[in-house]
């Protein structure tokens, strides 16, 4: 494996050369950006915006995550808001979610809300799942209700609160 | 008093120097030749900035709260994040400037320039646009509640998810914009243009869009609920999934709408029956109206318990009722649609068909769904149960709202190429 790379960028300037970045004011314009070609493993916790163009084998809490179509997340995720065009695995907890690429086998998703966009039968396929596990919405909204039919005509649910299994994600907010 | 006097600024610029995070409240600068200067995080509240040159100025997260900068020049100007909260920018030129995140609260826009501009989340709530061009113009997730719009130019203008409730847009032109998951609630309008525009998911629900222009625009999954739309011109519009209208409009100008789901042109219908799809009489809104002969409707009160159902390719069937403990086979691209107040409870769906789930959905043995083609679950819907996927992939689509406790499970046929 080639030698871990991390590095924290401020949007649109050149590379700080630290993990994160002080403070809160700051941290509003910065993000924690894995490099396409870095493959970091371990723990990674950050009050930042995580990029992830590399690959990553662990666990991350941000405030959010986005994996572009070259990056890829193998572990365990705790983050506010994750947008993946790229590769998932392992276990997502998340308040929005917007996905596309690939998820791998053995992945759970959970999330308060989960867009996945529908392509033409003819176009390039939006997301590819392997066995996973979805679990988006409140949960009480999944009840059978037969009276829905038959006389309220289904009342439904809009989304709402995140399932009772997840935790709220920790880290600083943006 | 400002850190620094007008004579001194432009000194400072002449060489080149930066002036950030300076004071500079109430400065009259008005007319000045300030192109490329640094202002970041200054503080420009209550400045006088008329006719100033601030081309391609570095305005990052500035104070412009009541400035005054009518006819500026502010082409490429970055303005992320910056405050410009009752300020006023009449006539001034905004072209490609960058205004991510930057509060314009009650900023008056009036026959403003902001060609390829940059919006994106910016607050834009009581504002006035009025007769603005905003071609090409980013505003994703920008805040347009209450916003004067009248006139304004929004051509290929990029509004997903943007609020525009409650806006005026009378005679503003939409033309060729995107606007998907943009909300219109009770937005007023009359002689809108939106020619080709995408709307797809759109929420113009109790809007006023009277004598608007819906040629060739992508509405499908639109909510109309409660909208006016009486003399709109519809011919080519796609309408498929779209909630009604409660509102019977009159003199429609229309040849015929699509309401294929694909919103390829192959589902017409023709203009006597446009109204009937527009207030959600029989089956027509859902299914897509196509050769009535293969529409299957199960209404709303109807309960079918331990049924087995088969329906054939080209079938589109759609379920108001509730079904129990029913088997249902579909064929080939058959379009099986769960209304919003449709509730398939233990439940098995078999065979590739095209599955939109608007209401209901329970397994009862896992998987409750096999072999399905396309698998869309709408805001609102929800699916309890595992689908196991079809041999070739099966197209998802999972739209914000929706509820799932789902396995998603490979094809037993095809398990050694999947994503492992």
């Amino acid at each position: 494996m080639s030698e871990s790379k991390v590095v924290a960028m401020a949007s649109g300037a050149g590379p700080q050369g630290s993990i994160g970045g002080g403070g809160a004011a700051a941290a509003s314009q910065k993000q924690t950006l894995v490099e396409e070609g870095t493959k970091f493993k371990g723990s990674l916790s950050s009050s930042c915006p995580i990029v992830v163009r590399g690959r990553i084998e662990g666990d991350v809490e941000a405030p959010s995550l986005t994996v572009s179509g070259s990056g890829a997340v193998h572990g365990k995720v705790k983050v506010g808001e994750m947008r993946s065009q790229g590769e998932l695995a392992g276990e997502f907890d998340a308040d929005i979610v917007q996905l596309s690429g690939t998820v791998k086998d053995n992945t759970v998703i959970r999330a308060k809300s989960l867009e996945v966009k529908l392509t033409p039968p003819t176009g390039k396929m939006q997301v590819i799942f392997g066995e996973v596990q979805l679990d988006v919405g409140e949960l009480n909204a999944t009840k059978p209700n037969a009276d829905d039919a038959k006389n309220e005509g289904g009342k439904k649910n809009k989304g709402g609160g995140r399932p009772d299994s997840v935790a709220p994600p920790e880290g600083g907010g943006e | 008093m400002p850190d620094f006097t007008p004579e001194i600024i432009l000194s400072k610029i002449k060489r080149g120097e930066k002036v950030d995070r300076a004071d500079l409240r109430g400065i009259n600068l008005a007319k000045a030749a300030l192109e490329g200067a640094s202002f970041r995080r200054c503080d420009f509240e209550g400045a006088n900035l008329e006719g100033t040159k601030l081309a391609r100025a570095n305005l990052k997260s500035a104070n412009l709260r009541e400035a005054f900068l009518t006819g500026a020049d502010l082409r490429e100007v970055n303005l992320d994040n910056a405050d410009l909260e009752g300020a006023n920018l009449e006539r001034a030129i905004l072209t490609g400037a960058n205004l991510s995140r930057a509060n314009l609260e009650g900023a008056n826009l009036l026959g403003a320039n902001l060609v390829g501009a940059r919006l994106s989340h910016a607050q834009l709530d009581l504002a006035n646009l009025g007769g603005a061009d905003l071609t090409g113009a980013q505003l994703t997730h920008a805040d347009l509640v209450e916003t004067y719009l009248g006139g304004a130019k929004l051509e290929k203008a990029d509004l997903t998810n943007a609020n525009v409730s409650s806006s005026n847009i009378e005679e503003a032109n939409f033309t060729d914009a995107i606007l998907q998951d943009t909300r219109f609630c009770e937005a007023q309008g009359r002689g809108v243009r939106f020619t080709r525009a995408s709307l797809l998911r759109a929420d113009m629900s109790k809007a006023t869009l009277t004598d608007s222009d819906f040629t060739g625009t992508d509405a499908r999954r639109v909510n109309f609920s409660n909208t006016k739309l009486s003399g709109a011109k519809l011919t080519g519009a796609k309408l498929f999934g779209i909630s009604p209208t409660t509102d019977v409009p009159e003199n429609l100008k229309v040849e015929w709408i699509d309401m294929s789901v694909e919103g390829d042109g192959s589902k017409r219908v023709l203009a006597a029956d446009v109204v009937n799809v527009l207030i959600g009489k029989g089956a027509a809104t859902a299914t897509g109206g196509g050769p009535r002969a293969n529409v299957r409707y199960f209404g709303r009160g109807d309960v079918l318990r331990n049924a087995s159902l088969q329906f054939d390719e080209g079938a589109c069937v759609e379920i108001e009722s509730l079904f129990e403990h029913c088997t249902i086979a579909l064929g080939q691209g058959t379009e099986l649609i769960v209304g919003t107040e449709g509730v398939l409870s233990g439940c098995q769906i078999t065979g590739a068909g095209n599955i939109t789930i608007n209401g209901k959905f329970i397994e009862r043995d896992s998987p409750g769904i096999t072999g399905a083609s396309q698998l869309i679950v709408s805001a609102g819907g929800s699916l309890v149960g595992a689908v196991q996927q079809a041999a070739e992939w099966t197209r998802f689509a999972f739209e914000p709202g929706c509820t799932l406790r789902m396995k998603i499970m490979q094809s037993k046929s095809e398990r050694s190429g999947r994503p492992q």
